[in-house]
This record gives structure tokens, C-alpha cells and sequence, in this order.
């Protein structure tokens, strides 16, 4: 252990990575998890005295939007480090093997270590047309899925993709996408870590929590860890305090969305998406989404794209209405409608009274008649019987 | 004892005590809370106020959604009451004057239809509710339920960690995700608005055409029939002459 810590600390070292960075970082890690700042103490021990996992990265239907929110860090960090000495033993984009030793790479993780390595998928799995849409080395996506999904310790589903189905699964979903969880049925320790892209902090956060207390952090119902999509976006944004105060941008570019109201009316899909965006920021926390003037379009939530769209509306339209017809519209004219159906009812109803009243008149001037064929209650007994 | 007037014939009117008080107050307070919840609503889904000056001084949205959650916990304990009290109550407030079980009230229900469609002078007599109004109060109790389901997942996603409201959060995905079940809230608030205007006509008509003091019992619980709705209901059409 004395050998392995040093080695961290001169690793340290050789990059320019002052002790007092590495335990600001730890400090930071212990915030990005919401735990208290002691945690801090225990998150650099671990870091440098535990035996890192194996990791192996797998891409499907993807971008590498993933890999690219990683590997693009403005400058080297702590957690760039943190992911280099995981022992990451498989990862298209930016392995040197290639061919039969990539994927013999592969074939041995999951062959000498099985229910110990990590597994990260980036990108969902096709099912259409038997896997044809997606194949690595001849195998399909969903076969190469199960099998390294099957044997793995916990499986990391990092982005949209991956998580949900995200693009690929969005209408008409042409090559049948399907997310890790439902294309690996059962899989074990499943951590969705979805929006497009997964911020690089939170999947360091939860492979240091994973270090730290050899355990996955609490999950939402999404199997979302709570440290990073507990909260909606909305609930934690700066802009806040201007939509309780009733101060909304209406139009690009006016006073208020110069000013920095809130684009609530703009559509954002703050107060439906859950992510700490506003907390962590994206490109090094230098800004996010709406730190620059643009609503949030929902990226990290579950069949994004197909219901998080129109991107500009508060809310879709109604089917048949078309996708910019205000639901609320539709609906009050609904309700006129009906309004309108039953006014229209009245008057049949008073006109019909009006009749009524002057043929019960009439008959009781005259003498009663032994048959009332006219009254509409005795023909629907004929029709009843 | 009054004396009314079916079109021909002069019947004698029994005063019956139809709506029990739990029924007249969940009533009113389903009322007004969707009043309350509907005005809120419609702000919170499209505030068309602006407050000028620095947002420390205003704190419009935030009044309308704390009014809205408040009218909500009316709204949800006054449904789950009268649900219970479907339960619990006299024959009036039955489930089973809700859902058409029997083939009596199923047959009425095609006749009461045929009714509103002008097919008969005088709708079927029946002390409580009719069957098919009857149909309609339980797909709107249906409505209520999704709208407390949808409120409360989308304000349990957003409730403090420890909160127990925190529970319904999972409900989301059965919802189809908080985006979807914002569209549903919105879309079922339309159709209680219409199912609304619907209940106010329907019951001045029904109030106007039978003389029981069908709006009037809604405030007093009392209704006055002819005894044969009462013996027999559903049957005043087969002997219109008698």
C-alpha cells in the first residue's frame, strides 16, 4: 500500500498537480456527491490507497459525445487522472490496440475477471434487422451487450443513449434502439447516467463514491444516482428567483431576456429534467445551457427528444393540432364547444317545451282522445317491447 | 307534501334525504378547489403577469403555486373522503350508483341517453343519480385521481430529499416521465372544465324538466320525487298515462 500511495503522489506530481489540489479536488468530489466536506478525508484515501477496478468502454449508437465530454477537458484535472489509473482496458476511441488484440483485449476481461470489472455503455443497442445496424467484429451490439453486461460487477449506462434510447430510439425508432436496461433484461447493478452529454464530473463522482464506500450511491426510480438527478434543474437554477417572482422572457432578446429572467415561457424543461447542471456547469464549470440565455431541451431525461420537443413550447401541443398549437388553446375551445353543445341542447329542449305545452293545451280543450299518437314516450314503449 | 305535475297526472312527491352532509361538503369543496386549482393552474402553465422591478420585490409565481398546493391538499383529502364515503354512505352515494353493476341500470342508462338525444318527453325517474350520470361522476372521479396523481409525482420529483411526498416521484415513469405528466394535467384540467359546464346545464335541466329540486338538493341534501321513482326507478316512461 505504501508503494501504491507514493506511486499516486508522484504521479501527482509529474503532472503539475500540487497535494493541496488533489485534496481540493477530493473536497470537490465530496460536494459533487452532497456528502458533508469531512467525506473529503476519506474519498483521498481511498483514491490513493485502493485497488483501482478494471473498466471496460463499450460504444454503440453513439456520437463518442460521451468519450468527447471526457477526453475535451480545457485542462488536465485530478479526474483526468482518476480515469487513468482505473485500469481501462477496453475503449474504442482511444485505445492503441486495434483489430483481433482489441478484441481479444475485451475477450480477456471478461474471461479472467468476471464479476469484477466495470462496464460502461455509451450508446444505445439496436435490435432491428437481428443487430445488423450495429456490429463490432462481426458480433452485434446486443450480442457483445450481454455478454459483457452479464458478467460485470455494475454496468455504467453514461448518456441519454445508453440509459434511455435517447436519438436512435427516438420516432419511428428505425433501428429498433434500445436502452441497456432493456436490451440486457435483468442486468446487474444497473447506474443510468443519462444527458447528452453525461457530465464528465458526475461519472468521476460516482466512480469515486464506488472506490470510497465500495458501493453505488442511492438511485432514483430512473436507477439515477441522487447526487447528480435528485434535484430538477429548475430547483436549483439562478435564475430562480425571478420565476417566483412572475419575470419571464418573452421573446428572444427582449428586456427581460437580457436582463436574465427566467425562460420558463421560452420552453425551457428545467422544472421536468433532472440533472445538477446548475451546480456543476459544464467545460470546466466555465457555464451551462442557461447561464448563457438558452432554455434547457431536456437532454438528460428519459425519451428525450420525442417528448422533450417542440424545444420552444412550455408544453406539446395536442395530437392532430399540430405540434405549436397551445395545448390550453385546443382545451378552452374544447370546453366552448361543449359549452356551445349544450346551449344548443337549451334550445331544443325550450323549444320542444313550448310544443309540448301548446299540444297539452290543446288537448285539454278538446275532448281526450282515446290514443295519444303523438306522445313520444307511448312510441318508445312500442319500440322497447 | 307537493303536488307535481307529470305532464297528464297529478303525483304525490316524498321528501327523501338523497346527499348526506359529507356528500353536499366533499361537493363544495371539490367546487371550489378546482376553481382555485384551475385559476392557479392556468397561470402556473402560462403566467401572462410580468412583475417589473428586481425580482426580491415581487413573488407572483410563487404565491400562485402556494396557493395551488394548498387547494390541492383540499382537493385530494375531499376526493379520497368522498371515494371512502362510496363506501360508507347511504344508498345515494354508493360506488354502485357510479359504475352501472346491475342490467336495470344499464338498460336506463342507453334510455336516459336517448332522453337528452330528444328521444323521450321525460328522462327516466330516478332518485340519486341516473345511471349514466352516474357512468360520467366515475370517469370524472377517474379524472381526479389522474390529476392528483400527476400533481403529485410532478411535486414529489421536486420535494425535498426527506420529504415523504418524495415516494410519488416514482410514479413518473409509469406516467411516461414529469414532461408527460404535465401534458396530462393539462389535458385532463380541460376535460373536468367541459365534463363541468356538462354538470351545471345538466342539472338545471334535470332540475327544470322533473321539479325534484335537483340543484336545490345539492345545498339542502332533500329532494322531492313521485313515490314510483322511489318503488320503481328508471320506470316513469312505461307508464307516462298511468
Amino acid at each position: 500500500m505504501k508503494d501504491r500511495q507514493s506511486w499516486f503522489v508522484e504521479e501527482l506530481e509529474r503532472r503539475g498537480v500540487s497535494r493541496r489540489d488533489f485534496m481540493g479536488f477530493c473536497g470537490v468530489m465530496a460536494s459533487v456527491l452532497t456528502l458533508p466536506r469531512s467525506a473529503g478525508a476519506r474519498i483521498a484515501n481511498a483514491i490513493e490507497t485502493k485497488e483501482k477496478p478494471t473498466l471496460v468502454w463499450l460504444e454503440f449508437q453513439d456520437c463518442a459525445g460521451n468519450t468527447e465530454s471526457f477526453l475535451r477537458a480545457g485542462r488536465p484535472t485530478v479526474a483526468d487522472i482518476v480515469l487513468d489509473v482505473l485500469s481501462v482496458d477496453y475503449h474504442e476511441t482511444i485505445m492503441a490496440a486495434a483489430g483481433h488484440q482489441a478484441d481479444e483485449a475485451l475477450a480477456s476481461v471478461v474471461r479472467d475477471k468476471p464479476g469484477e470489472y466495470l462496464v460502461v455503455v455509451e450508446g444505445s443497442i439496436p435490435t432491428g434487422a437481428n443487430g445488423a445496424y450495429c456490429t463490432i467484429g462481426g458480433r452485434s451490439a446486443l450480442d457483445i451487450a450481454r455478454e459483457v453486461c452479464g458478467g460485470a460487477a455494475a454496468t455504467i449506462a453514461i448518456g441519454t443513449c445508453a440509459a434511455f434510447g435517447g436519438l436512435p430510439a427516438a420516432s419511428p425508432n428505425p433501428t429498433g434502439a434500445l436502452s441497456v436496461a432493456d436490451a440486457v433484461p435483468g442486468v446487474k447493478n444497473l447506474i443510468n447516467m443519462p444527458a447528452c452529454p453525461a457530465n464528465a464530473e458526475n461519472l468521476v463522482g460516482l466512480i469515486v463514491y464506488y472506490l470510497t464506500f465500495n458501493r453505488f450511491p442511492p438511485m432514483d426510480s430512473y436507477r439515477r444516482p441522487l447526487f447528480a438527478y435528485g434535484k430538477s434543474i429548475h430547483d436549483n437554477c439562478e435564475r430562480r428567483a425571478h420565476y417566483d417572482a412572475g419575470q419571464y422572457v418573452e421573446a428572444w432578446g427582449d428586456e427581460g431576456h437580457r436582463t436574465g429572467y427566467c425562460l420558463y415561457k421560452m420552453g425551457c424543461k428545467g422544472p421536468v429534467t433532472f440533472q445538477n447542471c446548475p451546480n456543476v456547469g459544464w467545460n470546466s464549470g466555465t457555464n451551462w445551457p442557461i447561464g448563457c440565455g438558452h432554455p434547457c431541451i431536456g437532454c438528460a431525461e428519459a425519451d428525450f427528444w420525442d417528448k422533450m420537443t417542440p424545444f420552444y413550447s412550455h408544453i406539446a401541443g395536442f395530437p392532430g393540432f399540430g405540434v405549436h398549437t397551445s395545448i390550453d388553446r385546443v382545451g378552452l375551445w374544447a370546453t366552448a364547444g361543449v359549452a356551445a353543445a349544450f346551449a344548443a341542447h337549451g334550445f331544443v329542449q325550450l323549444g320542444k317545451r313550448y310544443a309540448h305545452a301548446r299540444a297539452d293545451a290543446d288537448n285539454e280543450a278538446k275532448p281526450p282522445p282515446a290514443k295519444t299518437p303523438t306522445d313520444d314516450s307511448a312510441t318508445e314503449k312500442g319500440a322497447d317491447a | 307534501m307537493r303536488v307535481w305535475k307529470q305532464h297528464v297526472r297529478e303525483v304525490e312527491l316524498d321528501n327523501v334525504y338523497v346527499w348526506e352532509w359529507p356528500v353536499r361538503i366533499t361537493h363544495w369543496l371539490n367546487a371550489i378547489s378546482i376553481w382555485v386549482l384551475s385559476v392557479t393552474g392556468i397561470y402556473i402553465g402560462f403566467p401572462m403577469l410580468i412583475a417589473a422591478g428586481p425580482a426580491s420585490d415581487h413573488f407572483l409565481m410563487g404565491w400562485a403555486r402556494a396557493i395551488h398546493f394548498y387547494a390541492a391538499i383540499v382537493f385530494t383529502l375531499s376526493v379520497l373522503s368522498r371515494i371512502l364515503w362510496m363506501f360508507m354512505g347511504n344508498w345515494y352515494s354508493r360506488w354502485h350508483r357510479l359504475i352501472p353493476a346491475s342490467k336495470e341500470r344499464i338498460r336506463a342508462m342507453g334510455l336516459t341517453f336517448r332522453y337528452y338525444m330528444f328521444g323521450m318527453r321525460m328522462p327516466p325517474g330516478f332518485v340519486g343519480h341516473n345511471p349514466l350520470a352516474g357512468l360520467t361522476y366515475a370517469f370524472v372521479f377517474l379524472a381526479f385521481l389522474v390529476q392528483i396523481a400527476t400533481g403529485l409525482a410532478m411535486y414529489g420529483a421536486s420535494a425535498h430529499v426527506d420529504s415523504p411526498l418524495r415516494i410519488f416521484a416514482g410514479l413518473l415513469p409509469f406516467l411516461g416521465g414529469a414532461q408527460m405528466a404535465r401534458w396530462i394535467h393539462h389535458v385532463v384540467m380541460w376535460a373536468i372544465w367541459a365534463f363541468f359546464v356538462h354538470h351545471v346545464y345538466s342539472a338545471i335541466l334535470m332540475s327544470q324538466v322533473e321539479a325534484t329540486a335537483t340543484v336545490e338538493s345539492i345545498f339542502s341534501g332533500h329532494k322531492f320525487v313521485p313515490r314510483e321513482d322511489i318503488v320503481k326507478p328508471g320506470y316513469r316512461f312505461e307508464h307516462p298515462e298511468a
